[in-house]
């Protein structure tokens, strides 16, 4: 992601400045932070108590129990988390495309990707980070797993690989604005897709169950994961090369999404 | 003046035929969304050991929460939106000036895309759903009165939306106020998970909230659960929702005319 005649720190430097900026912005609307944020912990708690009410009438789906559920559904919302805080801006990719606006962010000496994605951060995110942490530590507890230096160390592995994945998906999604109208849908089909990475993908048929391994991926998001956490035997071999393929996969939708913009200069419009 | 209202509808419909690439893939995006309910509450009932779970068998659920969508579809409504979004621009002072009252405008502008709504997706789903489940729908007079309830839900709909969107003039917020009502109606109406799971006090408040009559008492209605399988009960439920729409109906008329007075346009 970063141009090779300018290191990380100065792309970091250059978020911490957009950063705050965008912040600053955000506070002046005070009344909609404040909603927008109650908003985003009602979404977690309606999750929460479907969950509940789920489990309160079926002990367990699929050989999966509750606290293995919770567990799964834990590790979907730290997961998910990333895509929300920093890749939130590719939601206003298609209105910027439409409108021509987007013309300005090939005009900086800055990675365009990098530049378009560090002008929004989303902070109603952190509110999901603290419910999918408190989450995982519960189940964690419950389920009776080992802390070892070890287990948190390949946890925060997947975690990340798991976050990647769904950045990439969404990468995706949103680039398809560059080709066509009513990319809009698009992202909105792969953002209810990603309610089904918090089950297991064993409840599905074949046929998607290959779609979700291989073409969407999102029973990366949480299922393989935590399957390889959970029950190691049970989880398929490749789960451990599965960092290769998330660093891969994300790499390609980067690509995708600059072909794009290259796509995007020749139209001129 | 009913041809006015009626040109507002036409005109909503041939925007809707407009989108027609966005509406395709709507379509598209529901089945798979559906085949994946379908999956998900398969294995849980299979996971269940029992055929039935609180009076609800499989197909009951899956007929439930598939029609629920379908429903969320056609009623689906972006007040909320459109009018932040004509805040924001000034655009609402147009609206305003139009010689027919704002809230009439408004729900007659979306009666189009609600007509191309049932038929592109209500209809076919229902269709769908009756032959697959090789008649669990039971066809009869309920068919009749499900229509009559959904268009009681509509009203009920479109006057939630209408005091939420009211909203918007004082907090300038647009994705905040809608994520928060979106949720609730979506936890609270049952469309999510069908409200005879709810476990028993949360159940009793949440038949008493307006909520429900949305989607939960057309369904219950049409699969003749819950006493609507006689016409009292029916009645029942039809005065539940119409008593909800008379009480919306006066309460967003009275904020919307209350808060009109205060509106405050940057530029326009």
């Amino acid at each position: 992601m970063s141009d090779k005649k300018r290191d990380i720190g100065f792309y970091l430097s250059i978020y911490r400045k957009i950063l705050i900026q965008d912040l600053k912005s955000k506070m002046s609307y005070r009344a909609d932070f404040i909603i927008s944020t109650f908003g985003m912990i009602l979404t977690n708690l309606s999750g929460f108590i479907t969950f509940m009410i789920l489990f309160r009438n079926f002990p367990s789906i699929n050989g999966w129990d509750y606290h293995h559920m919770l567990f799964l559904y834990g590790f979907a919302l730290v997961s998910l988390t990333p895509v929300q805080c920093f890749f939130d801006n590719n939601w206003n990719l298609r209105f910027h495309v439409r409108t021509g606006d987007f013309i300005k962010y090939c005009f900086r000496p800055i990675n365009v990707f990098f530049y378009f994605m560090s002008e929004v951060f989303d902070i109603k995110g952190l509110g999901q980070l603290a419910f999918g942490i408190g989450t995982l530590i519960y189940a964690w507890s419950h389920i009776g797993l080992e802390v070892t230096f070890g287990s948190i160390c390949l946890m925060m592995l997947y975690l990340v690989t798991a976050s990647l994945f769904m950045i990439a998906i969404m990468n995706f999604a949103a680039a398809t604005a560059f080709w066509m109208e009513g990319s809009g849908n698009v992202m909105v089909i792969m953002f209810r897709f990603k309610d089904y990475a918090r089950y297991p993908a064993s409840i599905f048929n074949k046929i998607f169950r290959v779609i979700f391994t291989f073409i969407i991926p999102i029973a990366f998001v949480a299922y393989y994961p935590s399957l390889a956490i959970l029950d190691p035997s049970e989880a398929p071999v490749m789960i451990g090369i599965a960092p290769i393929f998330g660093i891969l996969f994300f790499f390609l939708s980067y690509k995708f999404w600059m072909r794009g913009v290259r796509r995007y200069d020749f139209t001129g419009s | 003046m009913l041809k006015r209202l009626f040109a507002l509808t036409k005109a909503g419909i041939q925007e809707s035929l407009y989108f027609r690439l966005g509406t395709f893939v709507t379509l598209f995006a529901n089945l798979i969304y559906l085949v994946l309910v379908y999956f998900l509450w398969k294995s849980i009932y299979a996971s269940a050991g029992t055929d039935i779970v609180n009076g609800m068998s499989f197909t009951d659920t899956m007929i439930y929460l598939i029609l629920a969508t379908a429903l969320f579809n056609f009623l689906e409504m972006y007040v909320v939106w459109d009018m932040s979004r004509s805040i924001q621009s000034g655009k609402i002072i147009l609206d305003l000036l139009k010689p027919m009252k704002f809230k009439t405008y408004t729900f007659w502008s979306y009666s189009g895309s609600h007509v191309i709504m049932f038929f592109l997706t209500f209809i076919p789903t229902f269709i769908v759903v009756m032959i697959v489940t090789k008649g669990a729908i039971p066809m009869g007079i309920n068919l009749l009165y499900f229509v009559i309830s959904v268009i009681l839900a509509l009203v009920v709909n479109f006057h939630i939306e209408m005091l939420v969107a009211t909203l918007c003039l004082y907090t300038e917020s647009t994705w905040g106020i809608n994520i928060v009502k979106e949720t609730i109606v979506l936890l609270l109406s049952g469309a999510s998970i069908p409200l005879a799971f709810f476990p028993e006090a949360f159940r009793k408040v949440v038949s008493v909230l307006p909520f429900r009559a949305v989607y939960d008492v057309p369904l219950t209605i049409l699969l003749r659960k819950e006493g609507a399988d006689n016409l009292s009960g029916v009645l029942t439920f039809c005065g539940f929702q119409a008593a909800w729409a008379l009480a919306l109906i006066l309460a967003s008329t009275l904020f919307w005319n209350f808060s009109v007075k205060k509106i405050t346009v940057n530029g326009g």
